[in-house]
């Protein structure tokens, strides 16, 4: 791999609806924030790798379209879609664009505008993902209770509050928890003003206040759908070194999925994924992506996490899956406040996606915030401490899509 | 690093309409058969690149069901969207970064189950285009043709003579979809009208389909296979959204095709290249497609065409296998391009084999008009 890093970084203001830009204006504000950044022209970019979640939408191939927005005539140009890692995978085409060698620099777009869809998005009514699957599976002889188990499990919150259950039981983590990774959370999207869900000195027994939804989930522990885009560019060692002071240099980078968190499990006669919080995608994802960066002890070498973690459970869960903590054991770290912005492994300093949740932006907002706090450029919600490598991370689908990414404040060779 | 990418493995699916079997069975058979063709198992897989579109595909996030079937179970993955020559680009980034030695690439669309002509309508911009309801892929495509042929003096003779060529070249190709073995300019003229000057045996059928190919990096391809293909050059490019764009020519091509031409040193295509395999959407697409190749000057498509230079048996034959025309799966087509380029360099391609092909072009497109563009040169040694 060539060395290769991130010198700009871009991002909208994300709230429930944008209805001061359309879809492309929104793709396009973030694009020009991010090479602005970079102190680079349209001119001087080479490729552009862009992508969303077509079905919130309502515009198939959207980039056809809007690619005007984002610069991509005359150029190279490459649509990634993986649901929820979307922004994830599109960051990672772009690092790999330039990393071999194909391209110089590259403009990586990312984007979700919700508010344009009926579709209620990250929490419910992700049933037709399963649709065609589901008209086979009743063709089959699957019977009405699975076809009822499968449709709940569909929707991210359905699947969020399953996997979120086997982790309670098996950590011995307390909702009480999940009310303060939430609170810490919208603390700190107060700090960051970008983020959706704002709310300054938020604490623990305010959210605690909220109503029951899914269990364990209460209201205020679900992200919100947003509308925003994020934008990186990417660039060669010669054109990273004369552009930018401190730039993040990609470490590592891998995405290895799991078995689909459906039809298969365990009471309904498949023989795959018996407990979702298991997550050996993310386990493989981040041992590779470690190999390639040379990270012998995460829990050590890394000095800050960015998680994809619409759900509270997840931040706990993932943190351990990516080796920050033993199993079981993230929400005593968490607890004693080692996550906080000041504390020794800060998670999700920007809010993370419980806080803003532009579904097809967001893993790649894991990857822009992971750089803002290399090049130092985080503003309020930087992290006193120094950043040599961070890690940002994404998941998908039906649980079973994982982006890993690791950054670092030199280059890799 | 690897410095080379090399094709080793490939296969198809018999592509038809009104698929019996699930997406999941078709794509296990394809992905089953390349990587028994590539003599590789399983395990030696580094990374999957699968391609579609959440559109054809009829469904959000179109790749969760699909990675058991193409094999990326605990594997790294990822999805491109749209046509299969993106998707293996990616895969041969990530071998060139030194990432992994071995990619699988699949691409697919089940025509039947979701109407590609309707998808198409989708893309169109939201805000004024799509509420029109005038537009679509086939009706901006008859607009297209009318412009060109009117510039350039092209007839729809000239249009019918490219179906019965590639249809023809399709009767002896078994994975084709509409194989006709004795189609005429006649029976194409007197095809159903769809948008004039577009008939129906000038448009690609809609098909359900799916290609897969194997990739790997140079040291990996030499030690594991007697017949690798290299990739010797690659190039990709979007045009600008339909009203902005000059509709005469196929910009995006002609600069993907240079890009492709520069890394592969070729100067001179018709002499540096055997044959070319290309997604030509409609007849008169082809006739462009030539030009922007470089294979014919700005307008001279047609003379190709007239002169039969681009027949099976002719001096530079351009889709042999039957082209788009002859088979359709939307996503698949432009990886089909590259297994049949791969087919004529191994001289595995049976009936519709080439004589001396040791180098060859492979186009991918996707888009109304043919908005994007990804031109592959592939070699034997």
């Amino acid at each position: 791999m060539r060395n290769t890093a991130i010198i700009g970084c871009g991002q909208t203001k994300h709230s429930s609806r944008r209805r001061d830009v359309n879809v492309a204006e929104l793709a396009a504000e973030a694009a020009e924030a991010a090479l602005l950044d970079a102190g680079l022209s349209l001119k001087e970019v080479d490729a552009i790798v862009s992508g969303n979640m077509q079905g919130f939408g309502g515009v198939a191939q959207p980039e056809l379209w809007l690619g005007d927005w984002i610069g991509a005539p005359g150029k190279p140009a490459i649509r990634i879609a993986t649901g929820g890692t979307t922004g994830g995978s599109v960051g990672q085409g772009a690092l790999y664009t330039v990393a071999s060698g194909m391209y110089d620099v590259v403009l990586a777009v990312a984007w979700e505008k919700h508010s344009d869809s009926k579709e209620a998005g990250a929490t419910t009514g992700l049933s037709h993902v399963a649709m065609a699957n589901l008209f086979h599976a009743v063709n089959y002889g699957l019977s009405f209770k699975a076809l009822i188990a499968t449709i709940a499990v569909g929707a991210a919150a359905g699947v969020a509050s399953y996997q979120a259950r086997f982790y309670l039981h098996r950590s011995g983590c307390g909702i009480e928890h999940l009310d303060m990774v939430a609170a810490k959370a919208r603390r700190n999207a107060a700090k960051n003003p970008y983020a959706h869900l704002q709310w300054p000195n938020c604490q623990p027994e305010d959210i605690a206040k909220t109503e029951m939804v899914a269990y364990p989930f209460r209201y205020g522990h679900i992200c919100p759908a947003s509308d925003g885009a994020s934008a990186i560019v990417v660039a060669e060692e010669k054109t990273a070194k004369r552009l930018c002071k401190k730039p993040a240099w990609l470490l590592g980078l891998a995405s290895y999925s799991d078995e689909e968190n459906q039809l298969q499990s365990e009471s309904y006669g498949g023989v795959g994924v018996i407990d979702p919080s298991e997550q050996m995608g993310c386990r493989l994802s981040a041992k590779k992506a470690y190999s390639m960066a040379g990270i012998i002890d995460p829990q050590k070498e890394i000095d800050l996490a960015e998680i994809y973690q619409p759900f509270p459970s997840q931040e706990l869960i993932f943190s351990e899956r990516l080796g920050l903590f033993d199993d079981g054991a993230a929400w005593r770290h968490m607890e004693k406040g080692e996550t906080d912005i000041n504390g020794r492994m800060p998670i999700s300093v920007s809010g993370g996606v419980n806080a803003t949740n532009a579904i097809g932006s967001s893993a790649l907002q894991r990857i822009l915030e992971a750089a803002l706090q290399i090049m130092g450029k985080a503003g309020e919600h930087q992290v006193p401490k120094k950043v040599k490598k961070a890690i940002a991370h994404g998941w998908g689908g039906l649980t079973n899509y994982v982006t890993v990414t690791v950054l670092g404040d030199s280059p890799g060779s | 690093m690897a410095k080379r990418v090399a094709i080793i493995g490939y296969a198809q699916s018999h592509h038809q309409y009104d698929l019996q079997k699930t997406r999941e069975d078709m794509v296990f058979d394809v992905v089953r058969e390349a990587i028994k063709n590539a003599g590789i198992m399983r395990e030696d897989l580094g990374t999957v690149i699968t391609a579609s579109t959440d559109f054809l595909d009829g469904r959000t996030i179109s790749n969760v069901f699909l990675s058991m079937a193409v094999g990326a179970y605990l594997k790294d993955e990822s999805k491109v969207e749209e046509d299969g020559t993106n998707a293996l680009q990616y895969a041969m980034m990530k071998l060139l970064a030194g990432a992994y030695d071995v990619a699988l690439v699949e691409a697919h669309t089940v025509g039947w189950q979701f109407n590609p002509h309707q998808v198409s309508a989708y893309t169109l911009d939201p805000l004024v285009d799509r509420q029109l309801g005038l537009l679509n892929d086939i009706s901006a495509a008859a607009l297209q043709a009318r412009m060109y042929m009117e510039k350039y003096g092209v007839s729809e003779d000239h249009l019918a003579a490219v179906s019965v060529k590639n249809l023809s070249n399709a009767a002896l190709n078994e994975f084709a979809h509409r194989r006709m073995k004795d189609v005429s300019a006649k029976k194409v003229l007197n095809s159903k009208m769809y948008y004039e000057p577009l008939r129906e045996l000038m448009i690609s059928p809609i098909s359900d389909g799916c290609a897969v190919v194997i990739l790997a990096g140079e040291d990996k391809a030499k030690k594991i296979c007697q017949k690798p293909v290299w990739i010797e050059g690659v190039g990709n490019c979007q045009d600008g959204y339909l009203r902005d764009r000059n509709l005469f020519g196929l910009d995006s091509l002609k600069k993907a095709a240079a890009a492709a031409y520069k890394m592969a040193g070729i100067k001179q295509p018709l002499k540096q290249l055997d044959l070319a395999e290309v997604t030509e959407r409609y007849a008169h697409e082809e006739l462009m497609i030539y030009e922007a190749l470089g294979l014919a000057d700005k307008g001279k498509g047609k003379t190709l065409i007239e002169k039969g230079v681009t027949r099976r048996n002719g001096k530079f034959p351009v889709n042999p296998s039957g082209g788009a025309l002859g088979a359709d799966p939307v996503c698949a087509t432009g990886l089909v391009r590259v297994v049949e380029a791969v087919r004529q360099i191994r001289r595995e391609a049976g009936k519709h084999q080439v004589r001396g092909a040791k180098r060859a072009l492979a186009h991918g497109q996707f888009g109304i008009c043919a908005q994007k563009n990804t031109v592959l040169i592939l070699g034997g040694e």
